[in-house]
């Protein structure tokens, strides 16, 4: 009796809120297909009964006349797909390293490294002034060899192990990344000053969301690794197969719903990435979000226009969204919470 | 150790290394060229050549009350929207986990929202809410209510923006503690409920306590994506009107980029930063407390 009033009461909890998730979509989607003056007469619900459904915006948005959407839209294909690729291959390398071999860092080489870099950083451009990129390539060639042969020195102080690796990967995201993003919106004008384009640019973009997704993809991709049976792998180190192929051949095969799974988020992530975009880039590779951020200034109410540019940004959102929910039935992503 | 286990012990930096060069490069250097910007006033327009003020950005930020009413406003906006996430979310994955019918096609439906570009939400809410031609004005006036400004209005603005926060990341807590749920163990239910307990009780005393470490993460990782809130503000209200929803983001953006201040803008978002680390701090502590004192 109690049991089934209380499903009653879930019952028509999750229908109202299936009815919230989806009302604002049917809104957006019928929007695209109005004409101006059934939007601009109060709000009509119904295609073919309050209005008829026209594919004019349609027509439109892909014209150019009205601003260009083309390149936006194309800009944002190329960044997320180059950058999700990028940080999953890189991710899961780095991931598998985590799950399988054994890192020591000791702090103190860390402390050092940081007392090189940022030292010598402000001596370089303060002092001698240098320029900030210059100043950077210098600190890192010096900084990490240094930090690296204080690393095999018997430094006192406690040492890092893999843990802490992940974690300082998985930390990045913590941080507020105005912070970051101003900080890269700086290095980068930086750089274009000294004839090395990486604002409003390609490479810049696509190195900034590959570090971006990077945290993500390590952290998905080591609870996949760490569900992958050893056996196989100590079977093929046996027969003297090389580290690399057993994990490009052997590995990554096992792992490929992990893999579809993560670069999946990651690849929503980018997409719908706005600070960063909004920041780096000022023109030609000027993202979705940017555009559609820009829509309501540039168009007042063309309330039509606006949501077939929604739409557009929407649409593969929601392949992405059924692919991962197909997934989380069978019980995949369970793992990666822990 | 042969020669080859040992060329196989030092592939593991051809692993790793590119990921960490990458993260390094983008995310540490760029850190500490901001910080040292910091402590100098610099503008882009008009140009004028970096100076050393020492803490003097720092104490421009701290003073400012457009700081501390953006902290405020983002405060407000993170709290009573992550509060509101994780009660429904809660509620949402218990019905999921005790199969509501129907479960199957709200699976994907409820992971919906979270996938879609704050900024396109937040472009379908300004719809929605138009005092004009939006439904939701269009269903005040059919029950008799007069037409609601809500972009306009400091307040009605703010419970926007947490109402589309509550709309766009309760998936996210539904997602997690769904998996939570399906990882108890099914014995403890079964004892419970031969022993007759309450399905109430079951819950307050068996299901909350046992999901309280999952829980405190979902809660602590929705807070810390929820400060960095900028993309819906921006395209929602701009910050306004005034500056009555201006988050903490946004006015170091509308610093660095409107008035192009630049030593403020690193200092503002360092404090930010500091800001941030010590409430994880505090929040981690608290909740290892309350956790200790549960188990």
């Amino acid at each position: 009796m109690e049991n089934r009033s209380y499903r009653a009461l879930g019952l028509f909890f999750s229908l109202f809120w299936l009815f919230l998730c989806l009302f604002p979509l049917w809104w957006v989607f019928v929007t695209a297909f109005k004409p101006p003056l059934a939007v601009s007469q109060g709000a009509t619900y119904l295609p073919f009964i309050d209005f008829q459904p026209t594919l004019q915006a349609f027509r439109d948005a892909f014209s150019g006349q009205r601003g260009d959407f083309l390149n936006p839209i194309l800009s944002s294909v190329y960044v997320s797909i180059t950058a999700t690729a990028l940080s999953v291959f890189l991710g899961s390398m780095a991931a598998y390293a985590l799950v399988r071999f054994e890192f020591r860092v000791r702090l103190l080489s860390g402390v050092i490294f940081g007392i090189v870099a940022i030292g010598g950083f402000i001596l370089l451009t303060s002092v001698y002034g240098m320029r900030v990129p210059y100043a950077l390539v210098i600190v890192l060639v010096v900084g990490l060899p240094v930090a690296i042969l204080a690393n095999r020195l018997p430094l006192p102080g406690p040492v890092m192990t893999n843990q802490d690796v992940t974690f300082w990967f998985v930390s990045q995201r913590m941080f507020p990344p105005i912070v970051s993003a101003f900080a890269i919106f700086l290095l980068y004008s930086e750089s274009n000053k000294v004839g090395l384009r990486l604002l409003d640019s390609f490479p810049g973009l696509v190195l900034a969301y590959t570090a971006f997704g990077l945290p993500f993809a390590i952290w998905l991709m080591r609870d996949f690794f760490q569900t992958v049976p050893i056996e196989v792998e100590e079977a093929a180190q046996v027969d003297d197969i090389g580290r690399m192929r057993i994990f490009f051949q052997i590995v990554l095969p096992m792992a490929k719903p992990g893999l579809v799974a993560t670069a999946m988020i990651v690849l929503a992530f980018i997409w719908n990435e706005f600070l960063f975009a909004l920041l780096l880039t000022s023109s030609k590779w000027q993202t979705l979000p940017i555009l559609l951020a820009g829509q309501n200034s540039s168009r007042g109410d063309e309330w039509w226009a606006i949501s077939v540019a929604t739409l557009i940004s929407i649409v593969p959102m929601i392949v992405v969204a059924a692919i991962l929910g197909r997934m989380m039935r069978s019980g995949l992503l369970s793992g990666s919470i822990k | 150790m042969n020669a080859a286990a040992h060329s196989q012990d030092r592939i593991k930096h051809a692993f790793l290394w590119p990921a960490f060069l990458i993260v390094l490069l983008i995310s540490l250097f760029p850190l500490i060229y901001a910080l040292s910007v910091s402590f100098q006033t610099m503008r882009l327009v008009p140009p004028t050549p970096p100076r050393f003020v020492g803490v003097s950005n720092y104490a421009d930020v701290l003073v400012s009350a457009r700081f501390w009413g953006s902290v405020w406003t983002t405060a407000i906006i993170v709290f009573a929207s992550v509060a509101l996430q994780y009660v429904i979310g809660f509620a949402l994955a218990l019905a999921l986990h005790h199969n509501v019918p129907g479960a199957a096609l709200y699976r994907v439906t409820f992971l919906l929202p979270m996938f879609l570009a704050p900024v396109c939400v937040a472009l379908i809410a300004r719809m929605i809410f138009h005092p004009v031609v939006g439904p939701v004005n269009d269903l005040f006036t059919f029950l008799g209510a007069p037409n609601i400004p809500f972009l306009t209005q400091p307040k009605l603005a703010l419970a926007v923006l947490v109402t589309i926060e509550v709309w766009q990341w309760t998936p996210f807590v539904v997602l997690l503690m769904l998996a939570g749920l399906q990882g108890l163990p099914a014995e403890v239910f079964e004892a419970a409920r031969v022993d007759n307990i309450p399905a109430w009780r079951r819950f307050r005393d068996i299901t909350f306590p046992m999901l309280l470490p999952l829980s405190v993460a979902v809660v602590f990782i929705r807070l810390i994506e929820g400060f960095k809130i900028i993309d819906t503000v921006f395209v929602l209200t701009g910050g306004g009107p005034g500056t009555s929803t201006e988050t903490v983001t946004l006015y170091a953006y509308n610093e660095g980029f409107k008035k192009f201040n630049i030593g403020m803008t690193s200092a503002l978002s360092f404090v930010f930063l500091v800001v941030i680390i010590l409430f994880g701090t505090v929040y981690l502590a608290a909740a290892q407390r309350l956790t200790r004192k549960y188990a």
